[in-house]
């Protein structure tokens, strides 16, 4: 990698950690002087805490943009070249899968649920039903970039449904839900999976990448909502079959 | 300290393993790209578990209790003014500081050849967020179903999907998917369970989640809905 590409990176990551850091340090400090007053002792462990959380971000980011984005769209380009376009649905499944899998904000997502519910939704149920969902659309989203076929005949089929389950599903799985659609598009997914988008797009050619690239990201958005309500189906229906 | 370093450095490394994996995999069989891009690939991929590593404990350490704390904190004074007021700051701020919301209202700008300013999308979608979040703690306060609304908020979209200028519709969805950043997400769930924790008979799970995502429905509606307008 070029070393002023690599400086460029630096900067920009480093401004970008700033950004997210900077609204939540004015926050808590407004608030602690205002109404929580805590003991130094907390005050210590939650702005230790915050800088590891930026260092660990800073890495993060880095390592993504050096590894993930670029071989991304190198891994896109190799499959939107392919002459057979339906490889690119069990491609899209299993990038879709691994890469939900390692991304940090739907692992604390997960976590958090976890601990929340008291390990009624343990992570271990959480954690792959929402890369299913992501899987599952990551492969719809590459094979319409492949075949061209417009977004909105995804994207309201998918709403549609998510709000049929909605009214059939229970608050706690509806709310974990919209969540899961939050955090799934995290920034493994922002540049790795978009890379990919890219990629695919431009193999193509005579496409626009950035709408069509885009477009993956709000299926990405979209899926986890679907995958977790209707996992809160099935764990009710299992429940009432016990109890008969 | 260090056990919970190994913990989480473990965790980390499961977490990118099998992605780590497969690429690997495809650049064997069917990518073949240049060595100097694979070894680049290998080379940040250390970075990435690292990062993640110190993510996760900064996370457990200081985000999270930071949340827990302001979230406990915000019923004391007992105005639900108060509450949606911050609520909106909360959603507000952070959408306007998420580098994404501005590459996304960079791109507004060039699709409309100028005709609507950039600056103008960035408070529009930080204001959609902001209601959203303030609407939704409320919600926890009042204990109103979150299923209507949702229910609500998605036939809107829906409907939406169909009156605004076509240009502007996949702009609006992905103006929805940017507004979620990492540091955010934590403290938004915390200060949601911060405050369902000091609220009688409820239940964190159910009342802790569903911000997040109600935030990013109301970048949806507000750009589509500026489309309208702007046309």
């Amino acid at each position: 990698m070029d070393v002023a590409l690599l400086i460029d990176e630096l900067k920009a990551t480093f401004w970008s950690v700033l950004t997210a850091l900077v609204p939540l340090a004015v926050f808590f400090a407004a608030f602690q002087i205002f109404l929580l007053k805590l003991p130094r002792g907390d005050v210590r462990s939650i702005v230790i805490g915050s800088a590891l959380a930026a260092a660990g971000l800073f890495l993060f980011l880095m390592g993504v943009a050096i590894a993930f984005l670029p071989f991304g769209r190198a891994v896109g380009a190799a499959l939107g070249a392919l002459e057979q376009k339906w490889l690119l649905l069990p491609a899209g499944l299993l990038l879709g899968y691994v890469t939900t899998w390692g991304e940090p904000a739907v692992r604390i997502l997960a976590d958090q649920v976890d601990e929340a519910s008291n390990g009624a939704l343990p992570r271990r149920l959480v954690l792959p039903t929402i890369c299913i969902g992501v899987a599952i659309y990551t492969g719809l989203g590459l094979l319409r970039i492949g075949y061209e076929i417009p977004l909105l005949y995804l994207l309201v089929p998918g709403y549609v449904l998510a709000l049929v389950i909605l009214w059939l599903s229970d608050t706690t799985f509806a709310a974990v839900a919209v969540d899961a659609g939050g955090v799934a598009t995290g920034p493994l997914a922002n540049t790795f999976l978009l890379a990919l988008a890219f990629g695919v797009s431009g193999a193509i050619g005579n496409q626009d990448p950035v709408l069509h690239g885009f477009g993956l990201v709000a299926l990405i958005a979209l899926a986890p909502i679907i995958s977790v309500m209707t996992l809160g189906l099935l764990v009710r229906r299992k429940e009432a079959r016990k109890e008969q | 300290m260090i056990s919970e370093l190994k913990q989480r450095l473990s965790e980390a490394s499961r977490a990118v393993a099998p992605l780590f994996g497969l690429v690997c995999l495809l650049q064997f069989t069917l990518v073949h790209a240049p060595a100097a891009l694979f070894l680049q690939f290998i080379a940040g991929t250390p970075l990435v578990i690292g990062g993640m590593m110190l993510l996760f404990m900064g996370v457990e350490i200081g985000i999270l209790p930071m949340g827990r704390f302001i979230g406990a904190a915000l019923p004391r004074r007992g105005s639900i003014t108060l509450i949606m007021a911050v609520a909106f700051a909360v959603g507000f701020a952070v959408t306007v500081a998420e580098p994404d919301v501005l590459i996304l209202a960079g791109q507004v700008e060039r699709m409309s050849q100028g005709a609507i300013n950039g600056t103008i999308v960035l408070y529009v979608v930080a204001l959609g967020v902001g209601t959203c979040v303030a609407l939704a703690m409320a919600r926890i306060v009042y204990g109103t179903s979150l299923r209507l609304l949702l229910g609500t908020a998605f036939a809107a979209v829906l409907v939406l999907s169909f009156f605004a200028p076509s240009a502007f519709v996949p702009l609006a969805y992905d103006a929805g998917s940017v507004t979620t950043g990492i540091l955010t997400a934590p403290v938004v769930i915390a200060l949601a369970i911060g405050l369902s924790s000091v609220l009688a008979g409820r239940s964190a799970a159910a009342d802790g989640f569903g911000l997040l995502g109600f935030a990013s429905i109301g970048a949806i509606i507000a750009v589509m809905i500026m489309g309208m307008v702007m046309q």
